[in-house]
Parts: structure tokens; sequence; C-alpha cells
């Protein structure tokens, strides 16, 4: 007897945490779940704005494992409506920007688009990551609302988005290939991929960087894998030593790019380089990675140090508005940037003296043509909800992010 | 003889690298080890799996950190000696506080934790004392969200601690073709000297507990209530304190282990930094055969070894697989584990 409730409760968790392990895996997969959407304005149309003020709705993960960049997003999104009202909002009427809190977790970002939904938003701004925004696609495609992703690189996204998602970001499809010429271009041939497979993110942006680089001419030498909250590397970075490698590819994000960028070194790769994708953008990589992760390489949607107007403006804005702090990641910018589009093309409506409502905002934020973001130009019209828009590539160094090279994606995707 | 390459061609054993391999696997289980120590002292006393064990190891790791913080080497100093061009290193002090004030914290969380949640449920039927402890889990994770930072900013963890040396011992050097193509890869062992101070201090650790359980007063009250709980308590064994003590022993190796994983390995803090270890070290616990310490060392020894094998055969998307696979086996062929006894239940 006491031994059978041991080996229940134990299978009970085996079979849990595979499943669990496994389940991460894509939540693309999974279709929308039906009959959960809150109600609005009746028969499907989306909802209308009516009332005094204009809602506008932003799921950011406030907490969890990516507070870091969901904090700036947040702050970024705040700024956007406060100078926009400042500037006397949409014909005098204000906007009200209503925030849920993900907690970094693609169930609870769901949930939190809901209660947006149920709230009366007529348009959703958010994830800062794919796996959340997945999630907040199904609920926004019911309910007839556009969403508008901040920093969601997973090409899927858009697909099949009835003329509703967009981003304000790059792709992996991009990221990846920047990151593979990059590599090349900087005479690496043996590169080593690490990745963490319990991220969509992770084993997407490994895929499209391995492709790239095979097709440049380099070698693969090394593909790894690891998994968030994971701390000892030792293992895999074994095996990746013996293969002599002269640069490793880590997909994942900050959280475990640090330790794992110490542990290469003290495994004694003292000159291999090291890169990675957007998901390394904080500034824990460096207090995590310490003088290990000193002079990798990333790719990012901008650099604070660039002279573009509407970069300097957009900080001397943030600074004054956040008690002389500037935005710790690009989620800063991207989340103002996402706002940002949304109140012109609610302005745009305005002045065509269209009804403001759903539909008609989600085929003005599709008709977007050069908008000077920070990140960046964006033209939406004739896109499917991705902007072609250039990457960066970021050089790590003690105190900072430091521009290293811009590609357009013209250059990066010709063969 | 290019066993190497390529890798992605299904299993290529890879001689070259497995005594660093073994290293590896050694220096993760021992960790596993300590902390399934936890698991199994406290189910060993009161038949109870202990599912808050994780989270008591993620608290001691904010524990150390909090305590460096304290000691001046706060992230805002560091980044004020470095800008002003000063030298910070922690001295041996240092952690040696680190690790007993988290052992101390844990100690007393561990207490808590029995005294309120455990403690009420105690003559409740079994599997509602284990659906608490599922709960107290929870609400740590939960709490942690709420009051702890996620990825605070390692201090004496990493930077400024003295032991950041690494000792390699080649065996034969490597072997580099044109292209920088591998012949023969070097065979060597490369270690830190964090994780050797780990490794002896895991060792020092049990040998403490080891004189603890059997060569004290308590250790004897411990065995007597982890034969018969009942008969203890018959037998004027003060049977609350006997596993208060428990508690808090288990927990301090927990807090032990944080604190040198945090320092030695580099590892960032979350709220749910508990959660993979934990969830291994008590499979770690149930493989030894749960109940018996020198089991759960085994155990956790075998639990590093064979995720690391995993890894070694070019495997590492199943590392964390193969701990359940075992845990399922070990079930289905000898339930009673490793070093466990299968002695047949009355019921």
């Amino acid at each position: 007897m006491k031994n059978g409730l041991l080996q229940i409760a134990a299978c009970a968790l085996a079979v849990g945490s595979l499943s669990f392990f496994a389940g991460c895996k894509d939540p693309s997969a999974k279709g929308g779940e039906g009959g959960t959407t809150a109600g609005t304005s009746g028969s499907g149309s989306g909802a209308s704005a009516s009332g005094d003020t204009i809602k506008i709705g932003l799921v950011a993960s406030l907490n969890g494992e990516q507070r870091p960049w969901g904090v700036d997003c947040e702050a970024g999104a705040q700024l956007a409506v406060k100078l926009f009202n400042e500037a006397g909002g949409v014909d005098g009427k204000m906007v009200e920007l209503k925030v849920e809190d993900s907690n970094s977790k693609p169930e609870e970002g769901k949930s939190a688009t809901e209660k947006l939904v149920g709230d009366g938003v007529i348009v959703v701004i958010g994830e800062v990551a794919s796996g959340i925004t997945q999630q907040m696609k199904t609920v926004a495609l019911e309910a007839k609302i556009p969403l508008v992703a901040v920093g969601a690189t997973n090409p899927d996204i858009t697909k099949d988005g009835q003329g509703l998602i967009s981003r304000v970001c790059y792709t992996d499809d991009l990221q990846g290939p920047v990151m593979a010429k990059f590599a090349f271009d900087k005479g690496l041939r043996r590169v080593a991929v690490m990745t963490d497979k319990k991220l969509p993110y992770s084993t997407g942006l490994s895929k499209t960087f391995v492709a790239r680089f095979k097709e440049l001419g380099g070698q693969i030498v090394a593909e790894e894998s690891y998994q968030a909250g994971e701390s000892n590397f030792g293992g895999q970075l074994t095996r990746v030593k013996a293969t002599n490698p002269d640069g490793i590819f880590m997909s994942g994000y900050f959280n475990e790019v640090g330790p794992m960028a110490r542990q290469i070194r003290q495994a004694g790769m003292n000159d291999v380089v090291l890169m990675g994708g957007d998901g390394w953008d904080s500034a824990e990589l460096i207090s995590n990675g310490g003088d290990a992760i000193v002079g990798g390489f990333f790719c990012n949607h901008y650099n604070d140090q660039e002279d573009r107007p509407e970069v300097q403006k957009f900080l001397t804005d943030f600074k004054a508005n956040n008690n002389g702090n500037l935005p710790g990641t690009t989620m800063g910018a991207l989340g103002y940037d996402a706002t940002a589009l949304v109140l012109d093309a609610l302005k745009r409506l305005a002045a065509a003296d269209k009804e403001i409502n759903s539909a008609n905002l989600a085929a003005e934020i599709m008709a977007t043509e050069g908008f000077k973001a920070v990140s960046g130009d964006i033209t939406l019209k004739g896109t499917n909800g991705d902007p072609a828009k250039r990457a960066l590539v970021v050089e790590v160094r003690k105190d900072g992010f430091v521009f290293n090279k811009a590609y357009e994606p013209s250059e990066v995707l010709a063969k | 003889m290019n066993s190497v390459l390529p890798l992605m061609a299904g299993i290529q054993l890879d001689w070259f690298s497995l005594p660093q391999q073994l290293v590896n696997g050694l220096v993760v289980g021992s960790i596993y080890a300590l902390i399934a120590l936890g698991y199994t002292m406290v189910y060993g006393v009161l038949r109870l799996i202990n599912f808050a064990h994780g989270e008591v190891f993620m608290l001691g790791g904010y524990t150390a950190l909090l305590t460096s913080y304290a000691m001046g080497y706060s992230p805002d100093a560091i980044r004020q000696a470095f800008a002003e061009g000063r030298e910070v290193t922690s001295s041996p002090l240092n952690l040696v506080i680190m690790l007993l004030v988290a052992m101390a914290v844990c100690a007393i969380i561990g207490a808590i934790i029995e005294y309120f949640a455990y403690r009420p449920m105690r003559n409740q039927s079994r599997i509602a004392a284990l659906i608490t402890a599922i709960g107290v889990s929870l609400f740590l994770q939960y709490a942690g969200q709420l009051f702890l930072p996620s990825n605070p900013p390692p201090s004496v963890a990493q930077d400024v601690n003295p032991y950041q040396a690494v000792y390699t011992k080649v065996f034969s050097e490597a072997v580099i073709g044109e292209g920088g193509t591998v012949i023969r890869p070097a065979v060597e062992v490369t270690i830190t000297q964090g994780r050797v101070i780990m490794l002896i201090t895991v060792v020092v650790l049990m040998a403490v507990l080891t004189y603890l359980v059997m060569y004290t007063k308590t250790g004897r009250a411990m065995r007597a209530a982890s034969h018969d709980f009942d008969s203890a308590s018959l037998m004027g064994v003060n049977v609350n304190r006997v596993v208060t003590a428990t508690f808090m022993l288990g927990s301090a190796l927990a807090g032990a282990g944080a604190m040198m994983l945090t320092t030695f390995e580099g590892t960032t803090l979350q709220p749910f930094f508990g959660v993979l270890p934990g969830v291994k070290a008590f499979v770690a616990a149930v493989l030894g055969g749960i109940g018996n310490i020198p089991g759960a060392v085994l155990g956790g020894l075998v639990m590093g070894l064979a995720e690391t094998l995993v890894t070694w055969l070019g495997y590492s998307e199943y590392k964390d697989a193969v701990a359940f696979v075992i845990l399922i086996l070990v079930l289905l062929v000898k339930p009673g584990g490793l070093l466990g006894s299968n002695k047949v239940e009355k019921v």
C-alpha cells in the first residue's frame, strides 16, 4: 500500500513532466479552442469606439522570465500614448491604454487578451515573445480585432492572419540568415549551434541559421540542445569543444546564454566567437555572462547609438518620462513603435472621416507606408503583416551593446 | 579513427572525451545527490514526499545571493568598483558566510513549512499530505514571482569569487588538420577550481550528515522514528523534534547545493529555479531507494552520469527524458530502488 502510493505519485509526476517538456515544443500546432472569447459588439464585427475615450490594449510580460522585456515594452507603449494624447489625441478624443500581464506564459497571454477584448479595446498590441503571441492570435482572429505584435519573430505569427495580424519587428527568416552571413563574412567556417529545445523561438532561429550558413559554404560542426532552467552545460560543451569550432551560435534567451558563455570559456574555448539572436538583448546578458560574453555578437532591431532623429527623440522622451532611465532592452523601442504605429493609423482613420472600429483600423494598419519608427521605417502595405526591415548586428561590450553592422533584407536573402 | 565527425550521423562513440564527460557527470550528480538527501530523509521518517523541497532549494539560492549583496558585493557596488578601476575579489570567508547563511535560512524555512503545512496533516491520509506538499510548492513558486526578482544580477556569485582558476590535464594533444578539421581530438580533463571546491564540500557535508545520523542521539531518534514512527514515540522519542530536525537537515543541504550552483556554475536565479533540479533529485532519491541515505547519494550520481552519458552519445535533446525513463524502469523492475529494501508491506 505504502509503496503503491509512491509509485502512483512518481508515475504521475514522470508522465506529467514528460508531456510538459514535449508539449512546449510547438504551441503553434494548437488551434483556437473556441467559445472562449468574451462578447464584444454583437456579431463578430469587432469592437467599435464609443464613449469618451478610445481604448487600446497591451499584453506585456510584466512578470516571469521575460520581465525585463515586458517592463520596457509597457514603458514604451505608455510613452507613445502619452505623447499622442498631449498632441491632442484623435480630434480631441483621448486614447486609453489598457495593460494586462501575461506572466511570460502563453496561456495567460491568451486569457489577458480575452480580458482586453471583454473590456472593449479596438486593437491589441503585444507580445515580446512568439509563444505568447501565437496564443493571443487565436483570440484576436476570433474577435476580429487587429493584433500588432511587438517582438514576436517566429515566421508563423502572421500566417493566415486574415489581414488582422501584423508586427513591427523582423522575423527569424531574416534574423538567422543575417547572423549566418555575418559569421561567414567574419571568416568563420566551423560553427557549433546550441539550441534551447523548449523555445519555439530558439529552435526556429537555429534552423534558419544552420540552413543559410551551410548554403554560404560554412560547416556546422555540432548541434547540441539544452533546456531553459538548466545550469550545467558541461556535457554539451565537451562535445562542442571536441569539434574544434571557431564560432558558437546560441539561439536561446539571455538567461541561459550568460552562464553558458562562462562555461564555454572555463572549458578552455577562449577564442571562439559567440553569436546569437535578439534573445540576447538585455542588460542582464552582461551581468550574467561577465567577461565571457564580452566580444560576442547578436542580431538586434535597433541600437541606441544610432544618430537617426527618431532614435534620439525617442531616447530623450523616454528619459524624461522614466525618471531619467533609458530602456534596458530593445523592447522599449519596439513597444513604442507598435503603439505609435497603431495611433498613427487611428489618426489617418479620423482624418479620412471613417468610423473608428476594429475592422477599419485593421485595414488602416495594413495600409501603413513608410512609417518612421524608432527601429527603422515600417511598411505593411502589400505585405502579409511582416515589414521588410533591416537588422543590426551589435557587439557586446562591458558597458553595453555597440553597433557593428546593418543588413538590408535584400542583401541577406539574395542567393 | 575519425570518430567525432560527422556528429549528426547517429551514435558516434567519442572515446576521447569520455574522461571529461565522466567528470561532468560527477559534478552534476553531486548536486542532485545533495538535494535528493532532503527528499529521502523526510520520506524515511514521515513517508511523505516533500514536493516543496525544490522551492527550499530555490530560496537557498536567493538567500546566498542576498547575503553576498549585504556583504558589500551588490551589483551597484561592483559596477562602481569597475568604473573606478578597482579590482574586486571576495575572500573565501565571504563564500563560507554565504554557505552558512543559506544553510541556516533554509533549515529555518524547512522547519516552518513542516510546522505550518505538514504537522496539521500528519494524522490525515497520506494522499492529503501529498497534495499539501504540492500546494506548498506552488505557493512558494508564485509567492516568489511576486516578491523575488527574476534574473537578479549575480554578484560574488561569479565575477568576484576567488575560485576562477581552471585546471587542465592534457593526456594527449589534439591533431588539427587543414581548415580546422579535427583529425584526432585531444584527450584532456578540464575542471574549474569552483567545481573542485563544490565536490569537496559535498563530500564533507555527507560525512557530517553520516556522523549526525549514525552517532548522535538525535540521529538515533531519527533512525528509530524511521523504523517505526509510533513505537518510537511510545519509547519516549520526541517525534516532533525528530521531524523538525529531519526537515532542517534536509533543507540545509539543499541550501548548500543552491549556494554552490549559483556561485560556481553561474546559474541565474528565478522563482522556478528549483523545479527542474527538484524533479531530477526526486527521481534520484527513488532510484537509490527512497528513505535510504546512501541510496540517495548513489541515485544522484547515477542520474548525473546517465544524463551526461546520453549527451556524450549525441542525444542532448533526450537528456531530460532519460531521468523519467530511469524512474519508470526502476519502478517496474525494482520498486524499492537500487539500495532500497524490497520487503513486502502489510496492507
